[in-house]
């Protein structure tokens, strides 16, 4: 059945998409434009790279023009988000332990 | 001439475009022309004529003047076609006259001003047939001079006929007429005589109508009192002999049939006598002696009878000229024109035709009002008609057929594929849409609206088709436009096949992309097997690497879960059960079935052999939450077999879980686990757990044995026990065997079996019974291990009772005494913790107070 032998497919990697869908449900580091970092679970992909994460704390790297022009980090948490996939720099799993 | 009060009402229309020109002639008596003219005649290409129908919008008649006019028609337009009409006129009247008879050729310069003294003879100065005879560029003025020419030198005012005496114009009346070719002057002059004809004050030897009959005809004629004077200059001069000719011309400009005959007529130099409507030729025949009577009126000025003139075309007969005033260009408005020439024919029938208001003396007062009341709503209806015409015929049936194209095409591509809609496909794309918009809406298809509306345009279009004239253009329009869309569906069809475009030249390809295939950015060729592809991972897992396995699960995980939305879209298209026995669509369904679940047992790897140092793929599979949660789904779509199989598999590994091996905990000491444990605990609890739980509450007791012997046996209770879903799978065990005994589904073997097994299971666990309390009394969190003593109390010899009482003793104790320095509602709580426990046993925690 042509059903089943797609369905053998789907498990292997045959696009860079399936590499994230790999991911799905796991928790990810997500590297966007503008300096920011997120990392949290990710419910939802598609193919912009638009993103739905879950429990996702935010980090936001600030250069403040003041003091000696230090990097200082600005964090968020959000319970759920959705990242448009044009600010989406690079996807990771993240490893905690 | 009796056909003129036919067609009477018709003047108001075709005369409305020369409203204006008279009031230039007001305005113009203070205007010099040089001052007013502003030479844009000169600039007009003549070559160009051309394509003046195709400006002034004369509905796709090719021959200008041979077309239908409306009465939507301006000024400019009417001028020019009729201009172009006495041009031919003027064409084939240059064949058959010789150059020398046209004597007025020096002085159609308009450029010679009205002014001048030498300005004798104003009539045929400006006729529009100048660029025939002269051969200068200022000549040459068409359109435009055929405007601005002639109307100034109209003597038209009252005032302004001093400038061009009566007599004088009488004359020049005679002599062009005899020519056959009249300027406009001659043409306004002769309305204005048949105008004034009507009037009361009219003393034309031929015209003495009742003055009962004026007044009904009045409103027709506007400027009725204006001409009246004009006719009387004119009426002074005793005989007109070819006023009835111009008459004709009087209604005529918006005539194309005037032009076709008069260009027919003309040259033989009969007299050109203008028939308002066919329909008045044959007035002379109707009976009535008053109408026959009018007819006769205009005949002795004529060499012959208007009537013979068709007939006898050879004969030196004057040239009729047919008038429908009602035409009116465009398609459309043609029709309505139509419609209403037969209404205007249409009361002639049931009475006598009034051919002139003279007529009306001989009738009855009924009559009389009948009469009056349809010319009112006749002429309120071309006035309608007029109006409502303005735009008619701006748009070709072409071009409204291209419009309806571009349309439906633009419909189509928005929608995309109307023939893919109700598919699996669209509905494998966006499932969850498609079930939200049929429970919201009730409909079976989210996208039927639209599709609907599709399919009713295009129903409606096959309908306007079927109605169709056969043979006609617009039926060809309406086959190409189908054409059409087939072609845009079927390219919308093809899109997504043809995702590049190589044009020629250019240095790259063009990628296509909409909505549902986005633009390929990197294009990687999906290899012909899938196993290719995996091999190289496969390869990794021999090896003992943390980065491969994990890819190789997570890979899995994604197989698992594929096959399982193709199982639970298989599900929805079982076929409907059939009596007795199978058919065709009912064994391969089956066959479909049984292969989605071996794909997905494999899936699982189940079966990859047991043991080793490295962790058994489906356990591994268990240690990730996506994993845990596909178990519930994986239960349902497997055998009971199967699942028996999964469960022996869980209880085998139990120590090897990652809730059991990482989810130790040490009695007496605070409870120190990470978050991601604990929420993976809580995921396998809520995921796992019911699935196990279900499927043990099918099980028989034998099967419950050996699952006990198999934790006994291979496992460290020691690990498990100390572990909160350790400690609830051992529940459940318990629980379960209980439950068997107390219906008494176990016969005496089985259950000895258990009784063995069981205290076997006691011997292994009482030395870690103390050590299997999470956290200190105080941390609260031990309600599932009071369940577990409870359980085992339940199923234990008294011995055992005891044996249990001894080992956790302590912790009960503790937590009684705990509970008195507790707020009432948590002592409470904790008591009947404890309580569930020590009722198993017999006993109750207010015993120990």
């Amino acid at each position: 059945m042509a059903d089943v032998e797609d369905s053998a497919a789907a498990g292997s990697v045959a696009e860079p998409l399936d590499l994230v869908r790999l991911l799905l449900d796991e928790v990810v580091f997500v590297k966007l434009r503008g300096d920011r970092e997120l990392k949290g679970r990710l419910h939802a992909y598609d193919s912009h790279m638009n993103l739905v994460l879950g429990d996702v704390l935010e980090t936001i790297y600030v250069v403040d023009d003041d003091e000696n022009d230090e990097i200082r980090t600005v964090t968020k948490k959000s319970e759920m988000l959705f990242v448009r996939g044009d600010s989406v720099v690079l996807v990771s799993p993240h490893n905690s332990s | 001439m009796a056909g003129h009060n036919t067609a009477a009402p018709g003047f108001s229309q075709s005369y409305d475009p020369f409203a204006d020109l008279s009031k230039y002639d007001d305005d113009l008596e203070a205007l010099n022309y040089e001052d007013t003219y502003d030479g844009l005649g000169d600039q007009l290409d003549e070559t160009d004529d051309a394509f003046n129908d195709d400006t002034f919008g004369d509905g796709g008649n090719v021959g200008s003047s041979q077309g239908g006019v409306g009465k939507d028609f301006d000024f400019f337009g009417a001028t020019a076609k009729v201009s172009n009409a006495f041009e031919e006129e003027q064409m084939r009247f240059q064949r058959h006259q010789p150059a020398p008879k046209v004597p007025v050729a020096p002085q159609h310069d308009p450029y010679m001003g009205y002014g001048s003294p030498a300005y004798t003879q104003p009539k045929p100065v400006r006729s529009g047939y100048e660029k025939y005879r002269e051969p200068e560029p200022t000549a040459d003025l068409q359109v435009d001079a055929s405007i601005w020419g002639t109307a100034p030198k109209k003597p038209a005012t009252p005032s302004a006929a001093g400038y061009a005496p009566p007599h004088q114009q009488q004359q020049q009346q005679q002599q062009p007429a005899s020519r056959k070719v009249m300027s406009l002057e001659e043409v306004e002059a002769a309305m204005r005589a048949q105008a004034a004809s009507k009037t009361p004050v009219a003393t034309s030897p031929y015209m003495h109508p009742p003055p009962l009959a004026q007044q009904p005809h009045q409103p027709q004629y506007p400027r009725q009192e204006h001409v009246d004077y004009r006719f009387q200059q004119q009426a002074d001069i005793p005989s007109q002999p070819f006023l009835s000719p111009h008459d004709g011309r009087f209604a005529s400009p918006a005539d194309p049939h005037q032009a076709q005959l008069q260009g027919a007529g003309g040259p033989h130099g009969h007299p050109v006598t203008i028939l308002q409507r066919p329909s008045s030729k044959h007035v002379p025949n109707v009976p009535s002696p008053l109408s026959h009577q009018h007819q006769q009126y205009p005949q002795p000025p004529q060499p012959q009878p208007p009537q013979q003139q068709q007939q006898q075309p050879g004969m030196p007969a004057p040239t009729q000229i047919l008038q429908n005033p009602a035409r009116v260009s465009g398609d459309a408005s043609r029709m309505g024109g139509q419609q209403a020439h037969r209404q205007q024919n249409s009361y002639g029938r049931g009475q006598p035709v009034i051919t002139h208001p003279g007529q009306l003396s001989g009738l009855s007062d009924n009559e009389k009002a009948a009469f009056l009341e349809a010319e009112a709503r006749r002429a309120k209806r071309n006035h309608k008609i007029f109006v409502l015409s303005k735009d008619n015929g701006l748009m070709t049936p072409h071009d409204k057929n291209f419009i309806t194209r571009i349309q439906l095409q633009q419909l189509v591509s928005a929608t995309g594929d109307p023939g893919e809609y109700g598919t699996d496909a669209s509905l494998a794309e966006d499932f969850y849409y498609q079930v939200h918009s049929s429970l919201r809406a009730g409909r079976p298809n989210p996208n039927q609206p639209l599709n609907n509306f599709a399919q009713t345009y295009l129903f409606q279009t096959g309908n306007r088709h079927g109605n169709m004239r056969r043979g006609r253009g617009p039926e060809n329009h309406m086959q190409r436009m189908e054409q059409q869309v087939q072609r845009a569906v079927e390219a919308a069809k093809n899109k997504p096949k043809n995702k590049q475009l190589v044009i020629e030249g250019s240095l790259g390809k063009i990628s296509f992309s909409n909505a549902k295939t986005p633009k390929p950015l990197l294009n990687i060729k999906r290899t012909d097997s899938g196993n290719d592809a995996h091999r190289p991972a496969s390869a990794h897992r021999t090896h003992e690497s943390n980065v491969g396995d994990r890819k190789v699960t997570l890979r899995a995980i994604e197989e698992v879960y594929s096959t399982l939305m193709k199982m639970e879209d298989h599900e929805r298209t079982i076929p409907p059960p059939t009596n007795g026995e199978k058919d065709q669509a009912q064994i391969e369904w089956e066959e479909t079935a049984e292969k989605l679940n071996k794909h997905l047992w494999d899936a699982l790897k189940v079966h990859d052999p047991v043991g080793g140092s490295v962790m058994h793929p489906f356990i591994t599979f268990l240690s990730y939450p996506k994993g845990k949660k596909a178990i519930p789904r994986v239960f349902r779509q497997l055998n009971h077999t199967q699942r028996t199989t999964i469960l022996t598999m869980i209880v085998v590994h139990l120590d090897q879980l990652d809730v059991v091996q990482g989810a130790q905990v040490q009695t007496g000491e605070p409870i120190n686990m990470s978050a991601a444990m604990r929420e993976s605990i809580e995921t396998f609890s809520m995921a796992v757990m019911p699935a196990l739980f279900n499927l043990l509450n099918d099980t028989e007791l034998h099967i419950v044995t050996g699952i006990l012997g198999i934790i006994t046996q291979q496992i460290n209770i020691n690990t498990i026990a100390r572990t909160r879903i350790g400690i609830s799978v051992l529940t459940m065990i318990l629980s379960r065997a209980e439950i068997i005994k107390e219906n008494g589904l176990a016969n005496e073997q089985s259950w000895h079996q258990w009784v063995v097994e069981f205290n076997n299971f006691f011997n292994h666990l009482e030395p870690t019974l103390p050590h299997i309390f999470p956290g200190t009394v105080t941390s609260g969190e031990d309600v599932y291990v009071w369940q577990f003593l409870a359980a085992i109390g339940i199923g234990a010899s008294p011995d055992e009772q005891q044996r249990l009482v001894i080992a956790v003793k302590d912790r009960v104790m503790d937590t009684v005494a705990l509970s008195k320095t507790l707020p009432s509602e948590m002592a409470k709580q904790r008591l009947d913790n404890v309580n569930l426990f020590m009722r198993s046993i017999g006993l109750d925690v207010e015993l120990l107070k």
